[in-house]
């Protein structure tokens, strides 16, 4: 050692250096070249593979003395934090990271976040073990950039996601190559194809036959190979398809459109079959429903038109109208309300006799008694019926044996087997007022038309002494053979 | 670097040169720190020179054997070669007078 002025050549300080290199105090050497320059020879050659590995490897590395100062980084450390050597050397290991520096443990990783000159930190894996350089202890650490490999995590994450959300689909789902051949099929896919999809084309896959007529004009245009080759490589919107050989007769809207890549260009299509089967049952649900209402409402408008002439030909006022028009449109919106309440399916005979004599059937006294086997009239039957059965009400409450104090009213049934389910009903009254036979009005006449041509039935009636009596008698088979009638027109 | 901005009047500007890890570079280093610290404290300022990273730095300081110490401040300049272990040498060599 000496000391000189910069100005002064190196001899000055020649015999100090050869002296040191003698003595073994150092362990390199700088030496002149005549092309390259300057160049460091390392007196201790084992190293240098060493430092070639370490300062090529993709990971960055650093040496840091006692105290955790920083002795030496690799070029790729230098590349990792956007700062040269000399920012690094001399510096603190601490100072590299972000927050509280990583707690070192030999032989073990641990995570990090490296700082970095003019980015946002980034996430490192920190492996260090202690090792001794000449008397000196030192701790060698690597650092691991970890941000491709979050961003392979995450990509693959994405990738998982994206496939689940594919497998899950309800749609089936098929990914076409732009050859035609199938290279991706979701589950639902798999259980509609008639065979492993992957691989095959569609239509080897899948086959499929027009649902709708407009529809089969549309495919019958395609052989297998031109529906094949228009699904990979046209989009494909909302046909109704179904699929042969499919039990369930599902109906399915088959659409196809592009796949592109990120680049915009078009690798192939996806197909996709949607289920409507239920969509279509409800579509169909709802017309049936719209015409039923359709219907219904034009039968009531009759009905009430024609109850409304009868009753005003055989009015002798406008307060008798109002009276008798307004009962029978009740009992109309009671024989609706029973339907509605039952949801058109109907109701027992013995319960509608109770809806519609009910202001008549006092506790105390039994003044309409009611006797016969349970029979369940059809809905189309409770309108027709409940009308007589308020005509008779009426004519009784006005005329006969619901007119007194003490007359009373027995009704009495029974059904008689065989096909023609023939019901026979009496409507006997007692003790009423004694009604003449030419009273008939236009109830009677009401009651003689509905039961004839709506319940297809008769009616017989004595105006007996004791009280008037109805025979009447309708068969239910009518309505059976009606309901027939009816969804053969409906299907037609 | 470690330590402080010194001025330059009464502060200690000091250059190693070392050649990557070597053994002698890693504890010139080290040794280096601890005398500064120890002798010098809040009066120094290190730079530490990688050869091995740009061998064309040495031209400036003429730098032939590594490691080597140059005190550039203050003046005149003085140079120390070897890995610093011998602390009495390095203080008489850099002229610093224990306190």
């Amino acid at each position: 050692m000496s000391s000189g002025d910069p100005k002064l050549p190196l001899f000055e300080d020649a015999d100090a250096t050869v002296a040191a290199i003698h003595q073994g105090d150092v362990d390199a050497v700088v030496v002149m070249r005549a092309l390259e320059g300057p160049q460091v020879i390392l007196l201790h050659g084992a190293e240098e593979p060493y430092r070639v590995l370490v300062e090529r490897m993709s990971d960055g590395a650093l040496t840091a003395g006692p105290g955790g100062v920083i002795l030496y980084v690799n070029d790729r450390l230098c590349d990792l934090t956007g700062y040269p050597s000399r920012r690094l050397v001399g510096h603190d290991l601490a100072s590299l990271f972000e927050g509280e520096p990583p707690k070192l443990v030999p032989e073990a990783t641990v995570e990090a976040s490296l700082l970095r000159n003019g980015e946002g930190p980034m996430p490192v894996a920190v492996w260090s073990r202690p090792i001794s350089i000449a008397e000196t202890t030192a701790t060698l650490v690597r650092l691991t950039d970890l941000t491709v490999h979050r961003r392979a995590e995450q990509i693959a994450a994405a990738e998982r996601f994206a496939r689940s959300v594919l497998e899950q689909a309800t749609e089936a789902v098929i990914v076409l190559a732009p050859d035609g051949r199938i290279t991706h099929a979701s589950w639902r896919a798999e259980q509609l194809a008639r065979r492993p999809p992957i691989g095959c084309t569609f239509s080897e896959a899948f086959q499929l036959e027009a649902r709708g007529t407009d529809d089969a004009g549309t495919l019958a245009h395609f052989s297998a190979e031109s529906l094949d080759s228009m699904l990979a490589t046209r989009p494909f919107h909302g046909v109704e398809v179904k699929l042969r050989g499919d039990d369930a007769k599902s109906a399915f809207l088959l659409s196809a459109g592009p796949l592109v890549d990120e680049n915009k260009a078009n690798v192939g299509s996806i197909v996709t079959l949607t289920d409507i089967t239920e969509r279509k049952r409800a579509e169909e649900q709802q017309t049936t429903l719209v015409a039923e209402l359709n219907h219904r409402v034009k039968n009531i408008l009759a009905i009430v038109q024609s109850i409304a002439a009868q009753t005003v030909r055989s009015s002798r006022s406008l307060e008798s109208f109002a009276d008798t028009f307004t009962g029978r449109l009740k009992a109309l919106a009671i024989a609706h309300d029973i339907l509605t309440q039952t949801r058109w399916i109907g109701i027992g005979l013995s319960e509608l006799l109770a809806a519609v004599l009910a202001p008549y059937r006092s506790p105390e006294g039994a003044r309409v008694t009611m006797s016969g086997p349970a029979i369940m009239l059809p809905a189309r039957a409770v309108v027709p019926l409940s009308m007589v059965l308020h005509e008779l009400t009426t004519n009784a409450a006005k005329y006969g044996a619901l007119a007194t104090r003490r007359g009373n009213v027995e009704i009495t049934w029974h059904l008689r087997g065989g096909d023609d389910q023939l019901v026979e009903l009496v409507w006997q009254e007692r003790e009423g007022r004694k009604m003449k036979q030419a009273s008939g009005g236009f109830g009677t006449k009401l009651i003689d038309h509905v039961i004839s041509h709506d319940l297809d039935g008769s009616t017989k009636v004595e105006f007996d002494p004791a009280g008037v009596r109805w025979e009447i008698a309708f068969r239910l088979s009518i309505f059976a053979e009606a309901r027939a009638t009816a969804s053969r027109s409906s299907t037609a | 670097m470690t330590g402080q901005h010194v001025s330059e009047l009464e502060g200690y500007n000091l250059r190693l040169y070392v050649a990557g890890q070597t053994p002698k570079s890693i504890a010139a280093v080290s040794n280096l720190k601890k005398i500064c610290e120890q002798h010098l404290s809040g009066r120094y300022e290190i730079e530490i020179i990688d050869l091995m990273k740009d061998p064309a730095l040495a031209i400036r300081h003429q730098i032939v054997a590594i490691p080597t110490l140059i005190r550039q401040l203050p003046e005149p300049l003085k140079r120390i070669i070897g890995d610093l272990s011998n602390t009495e040498k390095v203080l008489v060599g850099l002229d610093i007078h224990p306190k």
